[in-house]
């Protein structure tokens, strides 16, 4: 179960907003406590006086990311979940290269975006003539990704093919892919080591200001110290404990949770790539009529499919005959989550591949979408030859995808 | 404002402090913190106030162009939140002050072309990593993203390969 994020209370507008000022107050409050209006102290980070910078910037994360692990570990939060509504999904490959790019506007600037605001808030002329820069940068940016891109037309539908610039910003796409996918443990064992490799990189850094400042270097008094550093390794161990619990984020993971059709038929519409769909009836069966893109497997051959080396970032999904209460042996080697689909084929044939009958006139809005939603996967599943199986894992989770953009900006500040 | 300013928080308190408005952030409100948000829909009404047909069909503008209020959003409502809160916080502290933050041998104009100059860079980073420092460093950090880990070291790398470039600016 999990009781977070309320967001019951966000859906009304005046109520979000409110909250977003509230959030806002407390981010910019923060960083002023911090000295983050003076861009002199950001900058002490790379004269090497100062590592204000790594302190709290590094202090912020491990503490979100060890206070969620613990959440999970208890089972009030699905880090996962959570995770795939507050962020964006990674793209390696502009991300890095914009890591690099604000790294050098911070230095020149001395501020990042957030806190310009602090310094225009305590009447600084260079914060506000830094955002200035910021919103030249995004026209900038718009500018480069609009070059090269143009409409052709390929099989009498026009496709937007992409200039170089966009191409790069699209480059490197790995959907949502988190830590703990990537070296395959749980979020708890990551949160321990962030707070571990936190209290180094700080002591690293308190000794390189005494190097670099001498008698000069800022004194750290021990006690708020002491209380940080071992409430950090503290509640990352409880979180590490927690996995022992048969509640827990641990049991959680390795059972298989359930997809109905509708999301099916979505997901395989709108992002295909994040999903694989394996038909584990028998082969006459799913060679007769399967799930679209699916994947014909006898239960015995999935070793062969090596499950194990998928990217965690896409869901496994098992077809059966009807309602299967458990996956086949082996598939929980899968990396990322598994899904059964509820009632099987026969739901499927039900719900995708038989008209449905059409609402009344003036029946609820919500009614008629639902109607058009799948009298439209209905038709596009009926009057097309069935897609041959795409070639097993690859790269499907990148390249031939077509071009997506993120509704409301995701957890950025793209938006 | 005749007093001393006071003293910064000790970091780490500091640090926590922010750690924790962004966990609540995330549960509450199932988003996250940013900044540059606000120079997005900025340039998109900017480009279009100017050139409306060019502004809409620049894909990086579109959807924002086709809302009908595009300042109507939670990241410029932060972002108003932001400047109340380190306004209130650095009014309690004597810290609002005026001026231009230099190094003791930089005109003012130097300051404000470096401000202007790493400023541009600041939004076409945060255009490519999809958020800047707090939007996507902090916020996807802190939820563990595989992206933001890479961007928060890359920002890291980058500041320490070019800092010795500002020094007149700042020393």
């Amino acid at each position: 179960m999990s009781f977070f994020p309320l967001q019951a209370a966000v859906e009304n507008v005046n109520v979000a907003m409110a909250l977003a000022v509230l959030a806002g107050f407390g981010f910019g409050f923060m960083l002023e406590r911090a000295g983050f209006g003076d861009s002199r102290k950001l900058l002490g980070q790379f004269f090497g006086n100062e590592m204000v910078m790594l302190k709290v910037m590094f202090s912020a994360v491990a503490t979100a990311v060890i206070l969620t692990a613990a959440l999970d570990g208890v089972g009030l939060v699905n880090l996962r979940a959570l995770g795939n509504l507050v962020t964006t999904e990674t793209y390696l490959w502009p991300m890095i290269a914009g890591g690099l790019l604000i790294g050098t506007g911070i230095v020149f600037s001395g501020y990042c975006p957030g806190t310009s605001f602090v310094g225009m808030a305590t009447g600084k002329l260079d914060a506000v003539v830094a955002y200035a820069g910021v919103v030249v940068g995004q026209v900038v940016a718009a500018e480069l990704e609009r070059m090269g891109t143009h409409t052709v037309m390929k099989d009498g539908l026009p496709v937007v093919a992409l200039g170089p610039f966009a191409r790069f910003f699209e480059s490197g796409a790995k959907g949502h892919l988190y830590l703990y996918d990537v070296f395959r443990v749980p979020a708890a064992v990551i949160a321990l080591a962030v707070a571990v490799i936190a209290i180094a990189s700080f002591l690293f850094g308190e000794w390189v200001e005494r190097k670099v400042g001498g008698d000069a270097a800022p004194a750290s008094p021990s006690r708020p110290r002491r209380f940080v550093f071992g409430a950090m390794a503290g509640v990352a161990l409880f979180s590490v404990v927690t996995l022992a619990l048969p509640t827990g984020a641990g049991a959680v993971q390795r059972s298989a949770g359930r997809i109905g059709v509708e999301e099916l038929a979505r997901r395989l519409f709108e992002q295909p790539w994040t999903v694989r769909v394996l038909d584990v009836r028998s082969a006459e069966e799913c060679k007769a009529a399967t799930v679209r893109g699916a994947e014909c497997v006898e239960p015995s051959t999935l070793a062969a499919l090596q499950l194990d080396g998928e990217p965690a970032s896409r869901d496994l999904v098992f077809v059966g005959a009807g309602d299967a209460a458990e996956p086949p042996a082996g598939a929980l080697a899968f990396p990322g989550r598994v899904l059964l689909l509820s009632g099987g084929f026969e739901a499927w044939r039900g719900w995708a591949l038989t008209p449905p009958t059409p609402p009344e006139p003036g029946a609820p809005k919500a009614e008629q979408d639902a109607f058009r939603l799948r009298s439209g996967v209905q038709a596009a599943l009926t009057s097309l030859p069935q897609v041959a199986p795409a070639a097993p894992a690859a790269s499907a989770a990148g390249g031939a995808a077509p071009k997506r953009k993120k509704a409301g900006g995701g957890g950025g500040c793209g938006g | 404002m005749v007093n001393e300013p006071k003293p910064y928080w000790n970091p780490y308190v500091a640090g926590v402090g922010l750690g924790l408005v962004l966990t609540a952030t995330y549960l509450v409100i199932g988003r996250g913190l940013g900044a540059s948000g606000p120079a997005l829909r900025a340039a998109a009404v900017g480009v279009a106030a100017i050139a409306p047909g060019h502004a809409s069909a620049t894909s990086a503008f579109t959807k924002i162009l086709a809302e009908p209020h595009p300042f109507l959003n939670y990241y410029v409502f932060l972002a108003i939140g932001t400047l109340l809160g380190a306004f209130v916080s650095a009014y309690a502290t004597d810290r609002v002050r005026p001026g231009v933050t230099r190094g003791p041998n930089a005109s003012i104009r130097l300051r404000l072309l470096a401000a202007i100059f790493g400023g541009a860079l600041l939004g076409v980073g945060a255009r490519l990593a999809r958020g800047c420092a707090s939007g996507q460093a902090l916020t996807g950090g802190g939820l563990l993203s595989a992206g933001s880990w890479a961007f928060m070291l890359a920002i890291f790398a980058g500041g320490y390969a070019t800092f010795l470039f500002t020094r007149r600016v700042w020393r």
